[in-house]
């Protein structure tokens, strides 16, 4: 399994009170294609925040790619996810000030998994892949269009041939134009590298692109807890 | 791509970088300004004189007497009689002597009158003996002998005739133009205020001044043919150089001109008179420095002021960077190193803009104070300032760091 969750709880630290996952057992094989939706505030974030290492579960197993986050430390949470994690959201995906090649070299830049020359060759293959004008590319990306932005944000995210791929509300602030661009770019992606997909959205329209479909409200349990 | 990144975001918040950077551009400015006016100050008054064991004027302050008759700087009280010069000089202790009459000027140059024991016995710096460029010392009554910076400023080389002007002002109307001096010396230069004086012999201030009376020409003066045909003995000088025969004696031949009888008369020691000049400067010295330190700690602030507000404003850049696998210490450190190249930029500008400042000045600070500041401000304390500087940069930056430090922390 590529992920395996089992037994997780997490709770903020500012209200420990209160649960905001409680999930018995969720799993993702390798390559899977995961639509994840739910209500807002049904702790979508919070959960890809705990796969990505962002967050350490309160309690449980998260087990990914073989290794256990819930033991590691932050540091190595931290290296975990520039080496194997690709993450897309909703809005500011990208430092505004830098270049799209820039953008993409700082993700590389802590993964370190790739050397300068052959870095320069993959992000500016990828870039021209989604159609970016080589003109745009030096453009400080704050200056882009919001669908030319997302479609950097992909590269970005991809840049490190992640095992997993996180994408919390993609499209959202797209139009319907740009939306559909974006997906059939995402899913030949995915599946071409056959990197394991997580997306979230509400956006119940999304969900004929994937393979799976999962509702938030099966798999997280919360309760109030004493 | 730390340092690219780093460069990048100050260059994105250009405006208020701008500003912080002039900021402390110029608490750099005031900082290595004040220490090397000050240092520079100190080297050039105590490389200005050596050698002389006592400096003898009219009764007057010492420090009064030492500023005016070495550094030509203000004017003396009274003159001193020529018989109590020539009492001073026979007394056995005494080896030799440098009278001085000031009082003249050449195109805003102090003109020096002295004798040809000038060139032979006055020292500067490291007991440095005066030596020509071109030329040689005075013969004639009416000979001149040109710092090197007189000559080189006014273009002034050896047989072209200079005319004297009456009294200090830079521009005067009372020429002593019917009795011009002829260059027959220049010296070397010393970076001293004998660069900036022009010399000529006592019998030659006499013989400019025969016809004069309280600052006016007589009508029917005497003209250049009278010159030789003149006893031209000085009545009066301004002031004495002595050497003695043995430091030993130097109090007892101070306090025996002290106590002179027949003229009020002050002896000093140039070394103790500095020493009274650097004391009286000290508070002066501190209360600059502690201004120029409160500038800096003011810029410092307004820096640390300036990256706790970015902070708010790069929120999204901060988790971005944090699910990218930014750990929270480059985020720290990423602070801190735009903390520091804001500190290297203001550092570059003011040291850049000191040092044009004093290429453009050191002209007008060296005619008229005396001062010789040099254009190396790269020097003994700056670069201790500097550090200090950078060390303050990094411990003001702290806290905007350690804040991003714990939001990367708390990122989510």
């Amino acid at each position: 399994m590529t992920i395996e969750l089992s037994g997780v709880r997490f709770c903020y630290p500012e209200s420990p009170g209160e649960q905001t996952l409680n999930i018995h057992s969720w799993r993702v094989a390798g390559g899977e294609q995961v639509f994840l939706h739910g209500p807002s505030g049904g702790g979508k974030t919070t959960l890809l925040n705990i796969l990505s290492g962002m967050l350490p579960a309160t309690e449980g197993r998260v087990e990914v790619l073989g290794e256990r986050l819930d033991g590691m430390s932050r540091r190595r949470r931290d290296s975990f996810r520039a080496r194997h994690i690709g993450y897309i959201f909703q809005q500011f995906n990208l430092i505004p000030y830098l270049d799209a090649l820039d953008n993409i070299r700082l993700a590389n830049h802590f993964s370190q998994g790739q050397s300068v020359a052959e870095l320069q060759a993959n992000a500016s293959g990828l870039l021209n892949s989604f159609g970016l004008d080589p003109s745009d590319m030096t453009k400080p990306v704050g200056k882009l269009s919001v669908g030319q932005q997302q479609r950097i944000a992909i590269a970005r995210a991809m840049i490190n041939k992640p095992e997993i791929l996180i994408a919390d509300e993609p499209t959202s602030s797209l139009d319907q134009v740009n939306r559909d661009h974006f997906m059939a770019e995402l899913m030949a992606m995915v599946s071409r590298s056959n990197t394991t997909l997580i997306f979230v959205s509400h956006d119940m329209s999304l969900a004929s692109y994937f393979d799976r479909v999962d509702a938030l409200t099966d798999i997280n349990r919360t309760e109030v807890m004493s | 791509m730390f340092f690219r990144l780093a460069c990048k975001s100050l260059l994105n918040r250009k405006a208020s970088v701008l500003l912080t950077v002039l900021a402390m551009s110029v608490s750099v400015f005031v900082l290595l300004g004040v220490e090397h006016i000050r240092s520079q100050t100190k080297q050039s008054f105590s490389n200005t004189v050596s050698g002389v064991d006592l400096i003898v004027g009219a009764r007057t302050g010492s420090l009064n007497l030492l500023l005016y008759s070495v550094f030509r700087m203000g004017s003396p009280t009274n003159n001193i009689d020529w018989r109590t010069y020539e009492a001073i000089a026979a007394n056995p202790k005494v080896d030799w002597t440098i009278p001085i009459s000031l009082g003249d000027s050449h195109k805003g140059y102090r003109v020096m009158g002295t004798t040809a024991d000038y060139f032979k016995h006055f020292s500067y710096g490291q007991k440095r003996k005066l030596s020509f460029a071109s030329g040689q010392s005075f013969s004639d009554v009416l000979d001149v002998v040109l710092g090197a910076e007189v000559a080189s400023k006014l273009g002034y080389s050896l047989g072209d005739d200079i005319v004297v002007a009456h009294g200090l002002a830079s521009t005067s109307f009372s020429l002593h133009d019917d009795k011009p001096f002829k260059v027959v010396g220049i010296l070397a230069a010393t970076g001293t205020p004998v660069d900036q004086t022009v010399h000529v012999s006592l019998a030659g201030i006499e013989a400019i001044h025969d016809g004069w009376q309280q600052g006016v020409k007589l009508p029917g003066g005497a003209s250049t043919a009278a010159v030789d045909s003149k006893q031209l003995q000085p009545e009066k000088i301004t002031a004495i150089m002595l050497g003695l025969t043995s430091r030993m004696a130097t109090f007892r031949v101070q306090r025996d001109i002290n106590n002179y009888r027949k003229e009020p008369l002050s002896a000093i020691l140039p070394g103790v008179a500095l020493s009274e000049l650097w004391q009286m400067m000290g508070v002066l010295e501190n209360t600059l420095r502690l201004v120029s330190g409160l500038i800096l700690i003011a810029a410092l602030l307004g820096l640390s002021a300036m990256m706790m507000a970015s902070i708010r404003e790069r929120s999204n850049e901060i988790h971005l960077l944090r699910v990218i696998g930014a750990p929270p210490g480059f985020l720290f450190l990423l602070i801190e190193l735009e903390a520091v190249l804001i500190s290297l930029l203001s550092i570059a500008l003011g040291g850049l803009g000191l040092f044009v400042g004093l290429l453009l000045a050191s002209d007008y600070l060296a005619t008229d104070f005396g001062l010789f500041i040099g254009v190396n401000i790269l020097s003994g304390n700056n670069l201790i300032y500097l550090s200090l500087v950078m060390a303050a940069t990094v411990l003001v930056a702290a806290l905007p760091s350690f804040l991003v430090y714990r939001q990367a922390r708390s990122s989510h």
